[in-house]
């Protein structure tokens, strides 16, 4: 059964993908092809929230570190390399992923708070070093507060569609693997007892460690499209810290550690955020701090994680 | 010793006695109930606007405001362990981060629409008033505030070491279910301790506002810096907030003067990041270990 609703669910996936694709060929108005693609974007970077803190219950702060290395890494291939978007996207996933490498061999020994705080951290660090280091150093390469201004996309949000949809698919296809493999068994092992599962043979660094760099490598190219999107980035835009809470609320709001989680958390605060957005711009991050509070207090475990449990208990 | 290395290191002592008074309440509710307070910093928010309000109002001095600010973040602070953070303290701790942050968002973002984003200063008759010898100088509000942050930072170690309900505080932290089976109501504890712990901050808040920018979203910087201050000085360890406190105050000063105000921040970040990786439990090794 549990092999079979998984592959129910990637079909599900695939038909969506399938009929967001043709989406841009009926859909002329670029407000909503806009809010499709923003909607792909974030449920691909909640997703790689999840890939790591999710499964294995080690809250990152500091995921947007990775998301700005990424941007970063694009931007400078694009302007100083001169190189094309294509070339810098693997880039920058590969440079975020080498970083978490490094970064996460002292931290992942860092349990509970003390884990979320050094990434949190380690996020800000970044951000001042991006801001800081030109004037420092008296050169010219991150261009502090300016902030780097990267060549007109000849694409529309078409274009952003097709590529947030592509890493998304690749985010919940590494999601699928987990719920099915060896590796996700060792990464929940260690969500529910982490010593335990290091006594019975488990390398539990060595799965943190590959899930940290996974999920950065990830991120990273999302930092790549969503600066090429904006065609314009700054250390106070990609390292912050907002990006970070939005990418765990979305996963609570979800279900941390399911399939799903991502996928229902992304569309609904990012469909949410929309309406509130415009209609209540003045009282929308209240709103949002209402919802976060709500949700702790009433849905602790998330719409899908509520959603299971009552069929459970139905079939009980 | 030249005159700029001996005025920073004096700015350096002033600012970390601030920052140990603020966050030795984050110490405490993290020490006692595993909480990592994110809506910390609208404490001292909240704490410095009643100053500011008393002394717009009544024109109090925002040195006398510092009972009444007490007391109010006493009964919030109670009121919001009590009715919601309690609700999730038994759930895994990741839930009572979220939920603080939930709080940071409501009370920065409610602070912004009651009192506007407008920067406030509170300009009393010693404002801008130095002690200046031997080519050194010392501003009376802050050399006030130093010795009253010390003072809370004693105050709260010697009413957790020689109060009753000290002793209750302390139990828990140890072993909650010792402590209820010993009839220690644990919740009325950490509805104390949130309580305490807010007060003590609302104080530190109500003490820097003769000197600091008072705006609705100063908070998250604070709730960063107790961060960095407790992690020196050891988590949940009292005396650890003073140290670690002077440690960073120090250490700012020093890169501000040395290298810029803006790598300074970066050095904190980075302390903070070094510091956990190779030193959790802090720089005396007392507090609560990862």
């Amino acid at each position: 059964m549990k092999v079979q609703t998984a592959r129910k669910r990637l079909l599900i996936w695939g038909v969506l993908t399938l009929l967001l694709c043709l989406f841009p060929a009926f859909v002329s108005s670029q407000y909503l092809l806009r809010v499709a693609a923003l909607i792909v974007f974030w449920i691909g970077m909640a997703g790689c929230w999840n890939l790591m803190s999710g499964y294995t219950g080690y809250v990152d702060f500091g995921p947007v570190a990775y998301f700005g290395i990424g941007s970063y890494a694009a931007a400078l291939v694009m302007t100083e390399g001169g190189r094309s978007f294509f070339l810098a996207l693997p880039v920058a996933g590969c440079t975020a992923a080498l970083v978490a490498f490094l970064i996460g061999m002292p931290t992942l020994r860092l349990k509970g708070a003390y884990f979320a705080i050094a990434t949190f951290a380690f996020a800000e660090t970044m951000k001042q070093i991006t801001l800081e280091f030109d004037r420092t150093f008296g050169i010219s390469f991150f261009q502090g507060s300016h902030g780097i201004t990267l060549p007109i996309a000849p694409y529309g949000n078409a274009f952003f569609l097709y590529c947030a949809l592509a890493v998304a698919s690749l985010v919940l296809l590494a999601h699928h693997w987990i719920e099915n493999s060896r590796f996700g068994y060792a990464l929940k092992a260690i969500h529910e007892a982490e010593d335990t599962a290091e006594l019975s043979g488990v390398n539990t660094f060595g799965v943190k460690l590959t899930a940290y760099a996974m999920s950065a490598f990830f991120l990273g190219v999302f930092g790549g499209i969503e600066a090429y999107w904006i065609t314009y980035i700054t250390p106070a835009d990609v390292f912050s810290v907002h990006k970070t809470v939005q990418m765990v609320i979305m996963t609570l709001l979800g279900g941390m550690g399911t399939f799903l989680g991502p996928i229902v958390g992304a569309v609904f605060l990012t469909g949410v955020s929309e309406i509130l957005g415009l209609t209540f711009v003045e009282y929308y991050l209240i709103l949002v701090g209402m919802i976060i509070v709500g949700v702790i207090l009433l849905l602790p475990r998330g719409i899908v994680g509520t959603w299971k449990e009552r069929k459970r208990l139905r079939s009980l | 010793m030249d005159v700029l290395f001996v005025q920073a290191l004096i700015n350096g002592l002033l600012l970390g006695g601030v920052y140990a008074a603020y966050s030795a309440g984050f110490s405490l509710i993290f020490g006692v109930m595993g909480v990592l307070n994110l809506a910390h910093g609208e404490l001292v928010m909240l704490g410095a606007f009643i100053a500011y309000g008393l002394f717009e109002l009544v024109r109090l001095d925002p040195y006398l405001s510092i009972p009444i600010a007490a007391v109010s973040l006493f009964l919030g602070g109670y009121a919001i362990q009590k009715f919601i953070i309690n609700r999730v303290i038994e759930q895994p701790h990741l839930m009572s981060y979220i939920l603080t942050f939930g709080l940071h968002l409501i009370l920065a973002n409610t602070a912004v629409k009651l009192w506007t984003h407008d920067f406030r200063t509170i300009t009393t008759s010693y404002s801008g008033m130095n002690a200046a010898f031997w080519g050194l100088n010392i501003p009376y509000a802050r050399l006030i505030t130093f010795f009253l942050a010390v003072a809370v930072v004693i105050f709260l170690w010697l009413f957790l070491n020689r109060s009753e309900t000290g002793r209750a505080i302390r139990a828990t932290a140890q072993d909650k279910y010792a402590a209820r089976l010993m009839g220690v109501n644990v919740r009325e504890i950490y509805a104390l301790t949130f309580g305490l712990g807010a007060a003590v901050t609302g104080m530190a808040g109500a003490s820097l506002s003769p000197f600091t920018i008072i705006f609705p979203e100063m908070g998250l910087g604070y709730t960063v810096v107790a961060f960095c201050v407790v992690v020196l000085g050891g988590m949940g360890y009292m005396q650890g907030a003073l140290y670690g406190g002077f440690a960073l105050g120090v250490v700012q000063s020093l890169t501000a003067a040395y290298l810029s105000a803006g790598i300074s921040v970066a050095v904190t970040f980075l302390l903070l990041f070094v510091m956990l990786v190779l030193r959790p439990t802090g720089l005396t090794g007392k507090g609560i270990a990862g």
